[in-house]
């Protein structure tokens, strides 16, 4: 270890307890500042002052972050996780993992509203709501026990519904926001339900403590309604992650929202539904894997994962509409995802393997699919068209986010030059060696198959000519531009930085694990 | 005492009635009200468990529900109202500009 990690490191041993929570908390007090700055000084073109401060307490958040994962708060290697509020909220490798991609996520997000927001009304509203979401997420990230999972769930799903619907003149927005909230009601109720079902069960809501219920006495007599209440919070996850059966919201949220929006959501609200999915069952749920009448799961999220693949994917090829091809591709990637569950088995060797392959997959997806849909964003910004042909010869125009836009799309391929390809082989190979060949096999088809739709892209952006509806790109946006370009390298960096990833991540679900 | 299995069967029961209300309802404000009694189902089994084990967590936690289902119907209405200004209707069947 280098000088300065230990200093670092003894540094942040010297903090009380609860600044383990420092990110959480700096966001949701950076929301609110927002919201007294626009209270005391309510100014109609502030909207600059507002992106400032969102992004610094982004940022400063994902700083926090970061030390508290170099220095090892909470981590195996110093003590152990860190819990607070009688257990109920954990801060572990895995919280601190999830953390950073949020809070990286919602700084590109916010530096790119800027732009997108010239000339709307309540952009104080917008920051806020943003960092409220992602304040919900991180809170998602540090839970450990099911009331806390499941408000946290509901803090970071209203500000997305109200974010959905932000340009309340537009019926496209609307429309996609009563979807969003009616399925996200729905599913929320489902899930709280199978939440009471397994209270019923156990007589505790803490994940330690119903882990320890169901290894102690099975779920003796009470099988049937343990069974029916894991499957109700498993829909309330497949709703989060945007997975088959739950994901029909998906299209419709993700193309009727304000593009920075959907960036946020298709990226950010998805890791948030997985590292509560990976913390509830590889936490609570495990034990139900062996005990006799064992609730398997892992085959229900197994099936899961096969039909969100090949759905997502299929339905992504047959797009002639740019955003809601990353929409559907989006809910593909939530199918590789979902390997990270569907590979568990009980007391598997690879266990911590699989789940980290994920998280890591879960990180590199966190840029690149954020860089994607800013670039979109970009191009509804310059109202240019949304279909294919729409895209045609745009490297004409703005070469440079083309470049990005290629490298977005050919590491979602996952074709071997970039981050993508790493993450998904090295899910793959867990897989693999978990025993589970045919997910990745599945996962290897549709991913070939995805190259498919990615490529339509980059042939329409570089190969094809204009067809005159180009001459509308007159400004050159400073905002979405920069944050297009850190996407794209943070998505080129992490190709020779993949090895650290995947190994904090093992390291994080490993210690889920012990 | 009343069998917990009796209590079960009744939210079970209240579940069912709100999840029928939400599959065949087209009106966004009854939607709203299935959604609210899918949630007071779920309010019943923790009330009623939380006499059966002997702790205080399930009650604690169907007063955290409650509020949040509060909240989201605050949110559920605002966006019930720009549907209604933008499309003239309340109904969640009208709204179709985009294909599913």
């Amino acid at each position: 270890m280098d000088p300065t990690v230990v200093t670092t490191a003894a540094l942040q041993s010297q903090l009380p307890e609860w600044t383990a929570l420092g990110p959480v908390i700096v966001l949701g007090l950076t929301g609110l500042l927002l919201l007294t700055i626009d209270a005391i000084w309510p100014k109609r073109n502030a909207n600059t002052t507002y992106a400032i401060v969102s992004a610094a307490g982004a940022i400063i958040a994902l700083g926090i972050t970061v030390w508290y994962l170099v220095a090892g708060t909470g981590q195996e290697t110093h003590g152990g996780a860190i819990t607070l509020f009688s257990e109920a909220i954990v801060v572990d490798g895995m919280a601190l993992f999830f953390t950073a991609i949020f809070t990286s996520v919602a700084a590109l997000v916010i530096v790119a509203s800027h732009d997108y927001l010239k000339g709307h009304e309540n952009s104080a509203e917008f920051y806020s709501l943003l960092m409220f979401a992602t304040t919900g997420m991180a809170l998602m990230a540090v839970s450990n026990s099911l009331v806390t999972v499941f408000v946290s769930l509901e803090m970071a799903s209203l500000p997305s519904y109200a974010l959905v619907g932000f340009l309340k003149k537009d019926r496209g927005s609307v429309e996609a926001s009563l979807k969003y909230f009616l399925i996200g009601a729905l599913s929320s109720a489902v899930f709280l339900f199978g939440i009471s079902l397994i209270y019923a069960v156990t007589g505790s809501l803490l994940l330690t403590e119903i882990s320890a219920q169901f290894a102690d006495g099975g779920v003796a007599g009470f099988a049937g309604v343990a069974g029916i209440g894991v499957l109700m919070i498993a829909g309330g996850f497949a709703y989060k992650t945007a997975s088959v059966p739950f994901h029909f919201w998906a299209p419709e949220a993700y193309e009727g929202a304000p593009a920075p929006v959907s960036a946020f959501l298709s990226s950010a609200s998805k890791a948030a539904g997985f590292v509560v999915a990976f913390r509830v069952f590889a936490e609570a749920f495990m034990p139900l894997l062996e005990v006799t009448p064992a609730i398997d799961w892992a085959l229900a999220f197994a099936v899961l994962a096969v039909l969100t693949m090949v759905v997502g994917n299929f339905a992504a090829a047959t797009q002639e509409n740019v955003k809601r091809m990353l929409a559907y591709s989006s809910i593909g990637h939530a199918g590789y995802a979902l390997i990270g569950l569907a590979a568990l088995t009980a007391g598997g060797p690879h266990n911590g393997d699989v789940m980290g392959a994920a998280m890591a997959h879960l990180l590199i997806y966190g840029f690149m699919n954020t860089g994607a849909f800013l670039f979109i964003a970009m191009v509804e910004y310059w109202g240019v068209g949304r279909t294919f042909e729409d895209y045609a010869g745009l490297s004409q125009k703005a070469p440079l986010a083309c470049v990005a836009m290629a490298v977005f799309m050919f590491s979602l391929a996952g074709l071997p030059v970039f981050g993508g390809f790493f993450s998904k082989y090295a899910l793959f190979a867990s897989a693999v060696s978990a025993g589970f060949w045919w997910l990745a096999a599945v996962g290897a088809v549709t991913s070939a198959l995805s190259l498919y739709y990615y490529s339509r892209v980059v042939k329409a952006i570089w190969i094809e000519e204009p067809n005159g509806n180009l001459d509308v790109i007159e400004s050159k946006p400073t905002g979405l531009y920069a944050a297009i370009i850190f996407a794209a390298v943070a998505t080129v960096l992490l190709l020779p930085g993949f090895p650290i990833a995947l190994e904090t991540a093992e390291a994080a679900a490993s210690a889920l694990f012990a | 005492m009343v069998p917990p299995e009796y209590y079960l069967l009744l939210s079970a029961a209240v579940f069912c009635i709100g999840l029928f209300g939400v599959l065949t309802r087209k009106n966004a404000l009854y939607f709203l009200m299935s959604v609210e009694l899918m949630l007071n189902a779920a309010n019943i089994n923790l009330i009623a468990f939380s006499l059966f084990w002997g702790n205080m967590t399930g009650q604690t936690f169907a007063l955290f529900v409650i509020a949040l289902a509060a909240a989201e119907v605050a949110i559920g209405i605002g966006i019930i109202l720009v549907l209604y200004r933008n499309f003239g209707t309340v109904s969640v069947t009208d709204a179709t500009t985009m294909r599913w």
